[in-house]
């Protein structure tokens, strides 16, 4: 089965465009692939320019094909110190896979390895039966996943990447993994040089990891007189701001009372009105109503700030040495392209018909399981124990998932 | 030399001098600063690193700068001299210390250009009034970074500071703190370098050398005995949980290796066997973890040895691995841990001095 994948993942690799395959300063970067059916990643390769890249792509044909976050002085050097680390990307990286949408229930499956329990939707922690961690999962994404992958990606950038750490357009690149998410990639000379500490704080940055709201100006200065940031403040510090605004200004006497005690959510919600005038104000005031001290505040600023951190993979821009995906290479679960996306235009972009490698042709398949599907135009499923011609990138997708084989 | 520096300047911040091939260019004269003629350069320069084994920071003697300036090299080639990661970290956390000082008392301007020479961090002043502070400096992120995280405090973290535009936002305070910090990290770096580990104190200098780490011995024993060692059945989950990501080799977050280190201290454990614990984590490097653990004990920098963070905080990181029975009324880890201890004990089984159960 994997012949046919390979067969055809090769037919697109030679009529690439040697071009497409660039990856900025090559000659420093580590190459990296997995074959088909390979379990070892083949590493510690140096490619000068895209062209040998291609040579050696066509001749082999891998299955999925990385380079390094990392700039080497010799990337080919096996040992790891022999490499000679100068710098790396900084690297975000959204998975689909870890944020909780409720499409999930429609494509999602999980079952405990242990007791055989069996759920539907996002895979819990524990199996609630026998409370083993020995989860296996089945999951599949559809537009709704990538959509809220996407979501996040705009919510790095737009909240965090530009205004905090000043990382203008020409700085970064968003790619389509080419599954189950997004990656955007950070070039900039002044991010470049960062030890993992110092990538780890930008990670915990977004995340709002370690987050205390009294170092962002809260203070009680007596009894119930409370001062606190301005919602014009740069950072986290306004951020904040903000977000207790908002928060208050949309929650009901039951949602505060989930967060505050009963007397202070009262309070706070029959005087909503003068509360947020008075947090609007130049300069702000934030305290003045009975029972309302620096903790209740804090309780609710920690409540109000979960939409706005960013769902990343942390270890991804922690790590100064990753692999991470070629651009315009094929992705070997799913057949489909990592792909570049404009950020102008990302509000627009389709991962599942611009990432789409094979437009022309078809392949008969037989398919064991599969939950509604969409490449491209073409649709199909849920289904099961069905043989069916398909389009071929719809057909490629399938078996790369798993989920069929050609007949 | 820059318009506004001056040659006390050069003897009060000596990071700004071109040290960094000091042993190369010193090697051959190393031995003349023995003689008669430099003798007043060596007191010096002796006194020095007593004030570090002694923590205290004392200012430099400012009537003759030259002879200062030429002291701190001979003070650092002592300290490297040494081998003594004990001593090197005492003398640069002290050397630090005594700089912030110094700094503290400088004006805005000269703050500016001696990170920018020092460091070349590209500062600017800036003019942020908040509620009730001002914020007088802004430094890019990535520079602010290579500093701040070698601190604990939260305060510390990006993510508690203001940021905007790719710059972190300071008062003087932090500035002085943050420059004085790199000083120190430039200094304990430096030793940890290949080049300097073949480097060998000339034979004239030796005798000095001994003095030296006579004096230590005598005046910073390591002060208090401390507890038994680690009893494993007695960890709280969160300990246990980051001690099997160490032994998966996984790499920690800075509160993990926090708290875990502080724990371990408090516990009873000696620097060795928790360096050795760290030995297998990926980005480990020896000579900073030391560092880190020492001054965790207590025993280098300020002098307090540091308790582990509260379980609402490790909460909050993400390091509580959800309770168990005994956690419900702990509000802290050694919490935790001793009540274990005592019910064990109360169960039978005693504890031995290296901290594993004994059966009766
Ligand atoms: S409750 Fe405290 S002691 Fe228990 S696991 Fe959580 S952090 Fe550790
Ligand atoms: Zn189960
Ligand atoms: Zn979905």
């Amino acid at each position: 089965m994997r012949e046919v994948v390979r067969r055809e993942f090769n037919r697109y690799y030679s009529g690439l465009e040697a071009e497409e395959l660039r990856v900025p300063e090559m000659p420093k970067r580590e190459f990296a692939f997995l074959q088909f059916g390979g379990e070892v990643m083949i590493r510690h390769m140096k490619f000068n320019d895209p062209a040998s890249l291609k040579g050696y792509i066509v001749e082999n044909t891998p299955a999925h094909i990385y380079h390094s976050s990392a700039y080497y002085k010799t990337p080919d050097a096996v040992d790891m110190n022999e490499k000679g680390w100068q710098s790396a990307d900084l690297v975000f990286d959204v998975d689909s896979d870890h944020i909780r949408t409720v499409c999930k229930e429609k494509h999602d499956r999980w079952r405990c390895m242990e007791c055989g329990r069996e759920g539907l939707g996002f895979p819990p922690e524990s199996c609630p039966n026998c409370s083993m961690k020995k989860i296996d999962t089945r999951t599949w994404i559809c537009e709704d996943c990538l959509e809220a992958a996407k979501k996040e990606v705009i919510k790095v950038i737009d909240e965090y990447l530009i205004p905090d750490f000043g990382i203008g357009g020409s700085d970064f690149d968003v790619f389509f993994s080419g599954h189950r998410g997004y990656h955007i990639h950070v070039r900039s000379e002044s991010v470049r040089a960062l030890s993992g500490d110092g990538r780890r704080e930008i990670a915990d940055y977004v995340r709002g990891i370690g987050l205390d709201v009294r170092s962002h100006g809260f203070r009680d200065v007596k009894n119930e007189i409370l001062v606190g940031p301005d919602m014009k403040d740069g950072g986290w510090r306004g951020r904040i701001a903000r977000a207790v605004y908002e928060f208050v200004n949309r929650s009901s006497f039951v949602e505060l009372k989930e967060v505050v005690a009963p007397n202070v959510a009262k309070n706070l919600s029959e005087n909503k009105e003068k509360f947020l005038k008075n947090i609007a104000s130049d300069p702000p005031y934030w305290g003045g109503l009975k029972g309302y001290t620096l903790e209740s505040l804090e309780k609710i600023a920690l409540a109000s700030i979960k939409d706005l951190v960013c769902n990343i993979d942390e270890r991804v821009t922690i790590d100064s040495k990753r692999l991470i995906r070629c651009p315009n290479s094929l992705h070997g679960k799913s057949a489909l392209k990592t792909l570049r996306v404009g950020y102008s235009n990302i509000d627009d972009f389709d991962p599942l018909k611009e990432a789409v490698a094979f437009r022309r042709g078809s392949i008969r398949v037989y398919v064991k399981e599969a939950p509604r599907v969409r490449i491209g135009d073409d649709e199909l499923g849920p289904l099961d124990d069905k043989t069916l011609e398909v389009p071929l990138a719809l057909g490629l997708y399938l078996i790369c998932r798993g989920a069929a084989e050609p007949r | 030399m820059s318009l506004m520096l001056t040659k006390e300047d050069l003897a009060k911040y000596p990071f700004l001098k071109e040290s960094a091939t000091f042993v190369e260019s010193l090697q051959l004269d190393l031995s003349d600063l023995a003689t008669e003629e430099y003798s007043c350069v060596l007191m010096k320069a002796l006194a020095r690193i007593r004030n570090g084994i002694d923590r205290t920071a004392k200012p430099v003697d400012l009537s003759d700068p030259e002879t200062e300036i030429l002291a701190y090299p001979l003070s650092l080639a002592f300290v490297y001299g040494s081998k003594s990661n004990w001593l090197l970290n005492r003398f640069a956390t002290v050397e630090a210390k005594r700089v912030e000082e110094e700094l503290r008392r400088e004006p805005e301007g000269k703050l500016v250009e001696i990170a920018e020479l020092g460091f070349a961090w590209d500062i600017q002043q800036e003019n942020l009034k908040l509620e009730w502070e001002e914020l007088s400096f802004s430094m890019p992120v990535h520079a602010y970074l290579e500093a701040a995280t070698g601190f604990n405090d939260t305060h510390w973290k990006l993510i508690n500071r203001y940021v905007k535009g790719g710059r972190v936002f300071l008062n003087s305070g932090s500035l002085s703190r943050l420059i004085s910090e790199g000083f120190k990290m430039k200094i304990i770096r430096r030793g940890a370098e290949r080049e300097l580990a073949d480097f060998r104190l000339p034979e004239a200098l030796r005798r000095h050398l001994d003095e030296i780490m006579k004096y230590a011995q005598r005046n910073a024993q390591y002060d208090e005995k401390l507890p038994q060692g680690l009893v494993s059945d007695a960890r709280p989950p969160c300990i246990v949980a980051i001690m099997e990501d160490v032994k998966a080799g996984k790499s920690l977050s800075h509160m993990a290796r926090f708290a875990l280190t502080t724990f371990m201290v408090n516990v009873g454990e000696g620097v060795d066997e928790v360096l050795k614990l760290f030995g297998n984590v990926a980005d480990f490097d020896e000579g900073k973890a030391r560092y880190q653990i020492e001054h965790i004990a207590g025993m280098i920098g300020s002098k307090t040895k540091y308790k582990p963070p509260k379980c609402d905080v490790l909460r909050s990181f993400g390091l509580c691995v959800g309770m168990n029975e005994s956690c419900r009324n702990a509000k802290h880890p050694l919490n935790y841990y001793r009540r274990e201890l005592k019910r064990m004990s109360r169960f039978g089984g005693q504890v031995d001095a290296r901290g594993r159960k004994k059966r009766v």
